[in-house]
Formats: C-alpha cells, structure tokens, sequence
C-alpha cells in the first residue's frame, strides 16, 4: 500500500483539487487556497520520489524551497489583495480588469 | 502497522481536505479545510521518513499562511457585492454551477494529460527493500549549505524581499 | 597554466560585478559616476588580462588543434523514476573561444577607453553611469556566451544580450525615434530566437544534453541523421532552427531590419553591438554548431542567404548619406561574408573575418564617433552625421583620418591588410565550393560583386567625410583642431595597428608571398593552423571534470601541430584547391583596386558624375533609399496583414467562447459587441494613420491591450489546453 503510487495518486488528487478551486471559485483569496493546494501536491511529489526512488536529499531540499517559495507567495499575494481590497472595496477577481483596456 | 494505519489516516484527512475546500460555501471554512489538509500532508511526509518537512509543513503552513489567509478574510471579508460597475449580474465570489462545470471539464482535460505522463511511471515495479528511517535534519542542514548554498542564499533574498513587498504593497498611502 | 574557478571566472565576473555595484553607483551622480566609469573601465581592462593569460597558454603554450579545456558543474540532478534528466553548466575553451575571448576583451576595453571621451557630454544629465552599467553587462554576457559549454548558457547569454542591446540601442529614450529602434531591434532578433529555442529544445529530447561536446558526438555516431523530426533529419530540423537564431542575431537577409536602426543608440554602443559583441555572437554559434550544418545539409543555405545578405546590404550603403547608415550597413555586408563562409566550408576563414571585422569595425565606428563628436550644429544643437555636411575633415582630425583610412583599407581588401586576408579566403574557398557545385556559383558571385561594392562606398564615405572642400563652411570653421588624447585617438590608432594582415597571417599578403613570421619552430600561419572544425579525432583522448578551486586535470602533452601547406588533401585536389585560391586573390585585387578607383574618379577627382548614374538608375536608386522595402513589407504584409486577423481571432475566442457561450451568457455578449466596435474603430483609425514605423509600436501596444482580456482564469484555462494539445502531439 505505502508506495510510490500511491504518493502520486494523493498529489494528483491535491493538484486536481487546487486546480479546480482556481477555475471555480472568484474571490483573490479562495484562489491563493488553490495554489498552496497545487504547490503542496508538487512539494509531496518531491518527498515521495525522494523515499522509494533515488534516497539522495535533494528531493527534500526542493520541498522546502518550494515551502519556502509558497510562505513569500502567500505574504506577498495577500498584501496585494489587502491593497486591492483598499482600493476597489471588493475581491472579486472579475473586478481585477485594470489592464485588460 | 503503524505506519500503515498513520499513512491511511494521513491521506484520508488530505483527501478529504482538499475535497472540501474546493466544495465548501463558505471561505472561512474552506481555508479551515485547507489546514486539515495540510496536517494531512505533513502526517504524509512523516510517513515518507521526512522529519524536518513535516515539521516546517505544520510550522510554515499551519502556523504562519494559513493564519495569514484568515486574517486577510477577516479584513477583506463582509462586503458581498452582487452587481458589477456595469448593473450585470456577477458570478457568485464562491462560484456558480457554471464556473464549477468548467472547472470539472478543466479537470478531466488535466486529469488525462497527468494520467498520460504517470502511466509509464505506475508501470515501473514498485521498490520493496527501502532503508529505514533516520534523521534528515543533519543532513538536510550539510546539503543546504553545499550543494544547494546559492539556492539557498537566493531564497533568503526572496524572504526578504517578499517581506519588504508585503510591508511597502499594504501599507496606507500618505494623505490618504 | 591552471584552469580553476579563479583564474576562469573573473572573465566574466569582474564586468559582471561591475555591472552589479554601477547599477547602484549610477544614480548618484557626481563623484559616484565617476567611480562607476572608472570601476567599468578597469573591471574589462582586468578580464582582458585573464583571457590574454587564456590566450597565451592556448597558442604561446600548447599549439595544438586537439587541446580543449571542459570543465563543468551540476547545476541540478533529479535523476530518477527511469528518467535520467540532469542538467550541466560549464566551461569549454578550445582554440577557438580563446582568440574570441582576447578579441572581445581587448575591443571592449578600448570601446570603454574611448566611450570616457564620447559619453562626457551626457556626465551632467546623470545618465552616464547609466551606460556603462549596460556597457559592462553587455561585455560580461558575451564574454559568457563565448566559454559557454553548451547551448542552454548560450541562450540565457544570448537572451541577456538581446536586452542590454534594447536598452543601449534606446539609450537617448526620450527620442520617439530611438524608441522605436529599440522595440524593432528587440522584436526582431525575438523572431530568431524562438527558434532558436526550439532546436535547444529538438536537440535535448534527440540525445539528452545539449553540450557541446555531447552534439559533436552525436554527430559523429550518426544519430543526428537517423532521428527524424517533421520528416526530416534531426541535424536538418536542429540546424535550420539553430541558424535562425544566427540570422537575427547576425542580420542576415530576412531579419536584418534592425540593425540600421540600432544606429539611433550612442556610438560606442554601436560600436560593440557591431563589432565585438552581440553581432559576432550569432556568427560564432553557426561557427559553433557547424558540423550539424554540415551533417544537415544546409551549407547551400547558408551561403545563399550569407551571398544575398553580402550583395543586397552593399548595394543599400551605396546610397546612404548618413555617416553611420553606411557603417551600418557596411556591417551587414561583412556578416554576410562570414556567413557565406561558414557556407561555403572555410571555417577557419569565417572564423578570421570574424575577428578581422570586429577589430576594423569596432575602430571605424569609434572614429565616426569621434568625427559626429566634434561636429555640432550651432543651430539645432546637434551633432551633425550627414556626410553632404562633412568634407575636408582631415585637415582637422590628422589621428582619426589615419586610423579611419587604415581600417577603410582593410574592409575593401586591400592587400597587406587583414581584411584583405580574411576576405580573400572566403571568396577563395566559394571559388573552389562553386567549382565543385555549380550551385554555390551565384553565391560566390555575390561575393565578388559585394567585394567590389564594399570598396566602392567605404572610400566613397572616406572621401566625402574626410577630403575635398568643406561644404557646411560654418560646421568646419566650427570643429576643433584634434589633439592627441588617450581616450580619444589612443584607442583608434591601438586597434588600427591590429588591422594589419601580418598580425593574422603570418605573411605580409596572406598569402604566402612574403613570409615575415616564418619561424624555425613552425608557427608560421598560427591562425590557420589553430582554427579548424571540430572533427572527429579531436575528441578521442579527451577528458571532461568538474570544476573546482584545484586543476586536477591529467596534463596530457599535446604534439604542436605543424602548419600543414596541403591542409590534408591529396596532391591533386590541393593543387586545384590553390589554382582558384591564386585566381580569386588576383579577382580579389584587382576587384578592390577597381572599386576605390571608381570611388576616387567620382567623388575625389570628380571626373565622373555621380549624378548621371542616379539619374539612369532611378528606379534602383529609390528602391535602395528604401532599403528594398524590407520595413514597409514587414509591416504592411507580416504585421497588418497575416498578425492583426490571427489577433482578432485570438480576441474573438477569449471574449466569444469562454465569456458569451459559457460563463456570463447574453449580458457579456452586449459588451463584447460593445468592445468589438471600439476595435473595429481604433484598427480603422490606426491603419489609416500608419506612418513608417511608429506603427509598429502603436501596433504592439494594441496586441498588448487587446490579447489580454485580464480574466486571469481564463488564461489558465488557456494553459491547460496547450498543455494537453503539447502532450498530445508528442
């Protein structure tokens, strides 16, 4: 039961759900839920090839990057929707065309 | 055993997690669904004889963004608009049937690609003799400063970095 | 001499940390821009010391054609799940990327020198600093693009440059002109680099590593004929896509629209766009990737296009009146020679005129510097570059009238000079090539008529610039005497001693006539000797390792290889080879002579009327003006034609499917009829307001506005379909 597959099968499950969460949902902060979903699933894939595959850290050290990458992402993603929420009174991500035109 | 019962547990919690975070009507709940989910995966990389991942999973994730996406839902949370600038109806903040059927059409178009890359890997005969569990803090501590320096020094940069943005992004504006 | 990471790396590590600290140092202005100028100066002054060390050990140490130094690291390694998928960076020096190194340091340093003088005006406007910060980076990638060891670093270098020539190139952005040059420049050279990518990319799925090394044997053990990619073989598909990335770099015949516009960033910079560094990048890489050309069969290509290019520029700067246009185009021409080399199989005469090129080119584009420098319009405050406005300069400016003459001599080939050297050689070897193929006849043609045109308009330039009666009486009484300076004439006369033939070939002609350097021990023709394609027993005994502070390389003895007066043909075929050799030099000769003797009757003795031959071509003499229409057919058919409905299509798709069919139904569709009208009305209004070339830029910022539809998710979706489509097709 515990193999590599299985690992795999849980992160893909983990990435269908952040990928779903991103296409569905509209509000900024539903949506950064999905990407530490789908980052998560990355991260569980590096560890999980490190266990049953080549035994050497570096898969370790890329989850933590990616830990590492995630935790900047969130604190920056949410300063950004604060601001936006500041500006525009609202967090819906339809409202977020400033550039389209 | 034990650590079957753990890794059920484990993927069960994840599993679950996400599955209700992404159905979930309330954002509040779903980024408490999200936590679960993450505790899930930290009991996950316990299983996979990760030690210090699982402890900077529950520390990083756990302690620090999950905590962080509260706040922020406290804070931008209570105005529900449901018109946009033109008088159109919007789509709901938490979505619709209709962003969840494309959402689910996405799914199965991604799910296909993903099946289509794993299929030669579920192939491959599964490792039975695996070492036993040892701590991987010394040696993720010698390799950090190794092999991986550069990253590593990169990576503080971009904490620091990340953190000057979030502070100069959100602060208020002079005069305002 | 010991290759480690210190006496390598400080190659291209001092520029780049004098980049680093400028970019700081620059904005202050005052004394800190003077650090920063003085801090970029010496900092490629001290890689030229490290390559000159490079260069030394290369051909005063080991003469050897088979020596090479490959040293790497692992950048990352995720081997695993029976995918071998490592990545490598790393050093490779052979003979060939030691006499760049010394060329591109030393041409870059004096670039330097002499851009203390040229940039002092704008020291008060701040925005000196600002150049050499580019400067440096510009010097530090390409000097990382030459000890590349495969072709991934090549790209990240390439891709570096293609930026630091945008923002050098739109240096004066306050200019509309200049701003538009930089986006053309950048936008063009784009077009080759896509497909550049996309053979990195066809080669590392063939054999799993684009080094150098790897692609040479994977030439040499067949695979790159046996794989097939789109019904060709791999080399072909590789190649092809390879050599595209060559001809945006290098301007060659399609994509050569940019480079006169890159005319509009200050002198100096073009002086190393032009010479050392960004153009001379794409000429090395097909020089690099030669034996996939070759296996692809698509030399005849590449001569075609290098004639083509050759002719069609020369017969442009015949009519140009602009002092730089008919550098610019000069440029060109030449690239098209070393292309047509790299063609027609003379290696190692490509790779001369390369070098040959960039020491003249570099030298007459920093006296044009110093003649538009000291000319200025009272009126206008401007520096004046229209030739019709120059005449009888040499009486002003001795130094630079020598300097420029010298380097004038050697690009029209005139013997004793190295452009005459190099030159030669590759008209040479067309020769031989046409002999053997009577396709590669008309290539070869255009050589010759090229040669005579380059002649022809260098000394029509020097000879309005420079002599005969001063014709803006106010400018001339206006221009300073020319004073010996270091950071004005010193560097011009140091690289105008390099144009000299005997410095590349050993024998005063080049051609073996009169032998200067005919040592005892046999290095007479080092360039020749040194210089040759990568081949298959060069690779034999040779040994790859990792780099680190220790060289703990086995030091193998290499036998100094002799020069070799038959290059390793049979008797027969080198003496057919050497009759059309003697043929094409004397064609050469007398096709130089002629040209400046043409340019001489016309416009120094003035016994031929210029005008007639106008008056008679007229036709021609337009369509040259407007340099073939290249610009106009760009934009007229590439961009509004095929561009602008495929956009329109992409926005019908974003805004019609996802938006009116499936999410917000009939009420975005309103708007999106709404927002079709505003479209219809901007292209309408555009299209008739089209005006040369501000087009374009107003054509991109509306790609920009309207692609994007800021609906985040649906990009993502977008993603996703690609994705699945890639997959698919694989």
């Amino acid at each position: 039961m515990i193999s590599l597959n299985g690992y795999l099968i849980i992160s893909f499950c983990l990435f269908l759900a952040g990928m779903t969460v991103m296409i569905a949902r509209k509000n900024i902060i539903a949506i950064l839920l999905g990407v530490e979903l789908i980052l998560n699933a990355a991260a569980l894939n590096f560890a999980a090839y490190t266990r049953f595959v080549n035994q050497n850290l570096d898969g370790h050290v890329m989850s933590l990057f990616i830990i590492v990458i995630a935790a900047a992402e969130a604190a920056v993603g949410l300063a950004i929707v604060i601001r936006f929420f500041q500006i525009k009174e609202t967090i819906h991500i339809d409202d977020a065309t400033e550039l389209q035109s | 055993m034990f650590l079957k019962i753990m890794f059920v547990l484990s993927a069960l919690l994840t599993l679950g997690g996400a599955f209700l975070t992404a159905s979930s009507k309330n954002l509040m709940h779903a980024c408490v669904y999200l936590l679960a989910c993450l505790f899930g995966v930290a009991g996950l990389y316990a299983t996979l004889g990760a030690d210090f991942l699982a402890a900077a999973q529950l520390v990083v994730y756990a302690g620090g963004v999950v905590i962080l996406m509260l706040f922020a839902i406290m804070l931008t949370g209570g105005v529900q608009e449901f018109v946009n600038k033109f008088g159109l109806d919007k789509t709901p903040s938490m979505g619709s049937g209709k962003t969840y059927t494309i959402a689910g059409l996405s799914m199965i178009v991604t799910a296909f690609i993903v099946m289509k890359i794993l299929a030669p890997v579920f192939k491959t005969p599964a490792q039975t003799d695996l070492p036993a569990f040892t701590s991987t803090v010394e040696k993720l501590g010698v390799l950090l400063v190794t092999d991986h320096v550069l990253a590593f020094e990169i990576s503080s940069i971009l904490l620091l970095g990340a953190l000057v943005g979030a502070a100069v992004i959100s602060r208020p504006r002079r005069g305002k | 001499m010991d290759y480690t990471i210190s006496s390598v790396a400080p190659i291209v590590l001092l520029p780049f940390f004098a980049f680093v600290i400028n970019a700081f140092l620059a904005r202050k202005g005052g004394k800190a821009t003077i650090a920063a100028v003085f801090l970029s100066c010496a900092a490629i002054a001290g890689s030229s010391v490290y390559a000159f060390r490079i260069f030394k050990d290369f051909v005063w140490g080991n003469y050897a054609t088979n020596y090479h130094i490959h040293k790497f690291f692992t950048w990352f390694d995720l081997n695993g799940g029976g995918q071998e998928f490592t990545v490598n960076m790393g050093i490779y020096i052979d003979n060939m990327a030691a006499v760049m190194l010394l060329m591109v340091t030393v041409v870059a340093t004096m670039i330097h020198i002499f851009s203390t003088y040229y940039m002092k005006d704008d020291m008060h406007y701040g925005r000196n600093g600002r150049f050499f910060v580019y400067m440096s980076l510009f010097t530090s990638a390409m000097l990382g693009l030459v000890l590349s060891d495969n072709l991934f670093s090549v790209f990240i270098f390439w891709e570096l440059m293609g930026f630091c020539s945008y923002s050098l190139i739109g240096f004066y952005y306050e200019k509309e002109k200049t701003g538009n040059a930089n986006v053309k420049a950048f936008m063009t050279t784009r077009v080759g680099d896509v497909f550049f990518l996309l053979g990195i990319v066809a080669i590392w799925t063939a054999i799993g590593s684009v080094g150098f090394v790897d692609i040479y044997n994977a030439v040499d053990s067949g695979l790159f004929t046996s794989t097939k990619v789109l019904g060709m073989p791999l080399a072909t598909f590789a190649g092809l896509c390879i050599f595209m990335g060559t001809i945006g770099k290098s301007a060659q015949f399609p994509l050569n629209v940019w480079l006169p516009d890159a005319m509009n960033g200050p002198t100096p910079c073009s002086a190393l766009i032009h010479a050392a560094t960004m153009v001379a990048a794409g000429v090395y890489l097909s020089l690099r990737i030669y034996p996939l050309l070759e296996v692809g069969e698509l030399t005849t290509f590449v001569a075609y296009i290098g004639g083509i290019t050759a002719f069609g520029a020369a017969t442009i700067a015949l009519v140009q009146t602009d002092f730089k246009a008919v550098l610019a185009f000069s440029t060109i021409s030449q690239l098209g020679y070393m292309v047509l080399g790299v063609g027609v199989g003379s290696y190692n005469a490509a790779f001369m005129h390369l070098i040959t090129h960039a020491i003249f080119k570099a030298c007459l584009f920093l006296s044009a510097g110093s003649v538009i420098h000291s000319l200025h319009d009272h009126h206008t405050h401007q520096h004046v570059q229209e030739m019709p406005r120059m005449g009888g300069l040499r009486h002003k400016m001795k130094y630079t009238w020598i300097a420029m003459w010298c380097c004038t001599l050697a690009i029209a080939g005139i013997p004793f000079f190295s452009g005459f050297v190099s030159k030669d050689r590759i008209l040479g070897d067309a020769l031989v090539a046409a002999t053997h193929n009577p396709v590669m006849a008309v290539p070869a043609a255009l050589g010759f008529l090229g040669a005579l045109l380059t002649a022809f308009y260098m000394c029509r330039m020097m000879f309005l610039a420079f002599h005969g009666e001063p014709r803006d009486k106010e400018v001339y009484d206006h221009t300073h005497e020319e004073k010996l300076s270091w950071n004005r004439n010193a560097p011009l006369l140091f690289l105008s001693i390099f144009t000299l033939g005997v410095w590349f070939s050993g024998s005063l002609t080049g051609q073996g006539l009169v032998k200067v350097a005919d040592y005892k021990n046999g290095k007479y023709e080092w360039f020749q000797t040194l210089i040759e394609a990568p081949k298959k027993g060069n690779f034999e005994n040779y040994k790859r390792e990792a780099f680190g502070n220790t060289d703990s390389r086995v030091k193998d003895s290499f036998e100094m290889t002799k020069y070799d007066k038959q290059h390793g043909l049979s008797e027969a075929e080198y003496h057919h080879v050497h009759k059309w050799h003697v043929i094409g030099a004397i064609a050469s000769i007398i096709i130089a002579f002629s040209g400046v003797f043409i340019a001489a009757m016309m416009y120094l003795w003035k016994k031929w009327d210029p005008g007639f031959w106008v008056k008679t071509f007229n036709r021609y003499y337009r369509t040259l003006q407007n340099k073939y229409y290249m610009d106009e057919l760009y934009i007229k058919g590439m961009i509004q034609g095929m561009l602008l409905p495929f956009n329109n299509l992409l926005a019908k798709l974003d805004m019609g499917i996802y938006d009116r069919f499936v999410v917000d139904g009939s009420a975005v569709a309103t708007k999106f009829v709404m927002k079709i009208a505003n479209w219809f009305d901007n292209l309408f209004v555009d299209t008739i307001m089209v005006d040369g070339t501000g087009a374009s830029v107003k054509f991109f910022n509306l790609v920009l506005r309207t692609f994007q539809s800021g609906k985040i998710q649906f990009y993502f979706i977008m993603i996703i379909l690609v994705l699945f489509g890639y997959i698919l097709a694989l």
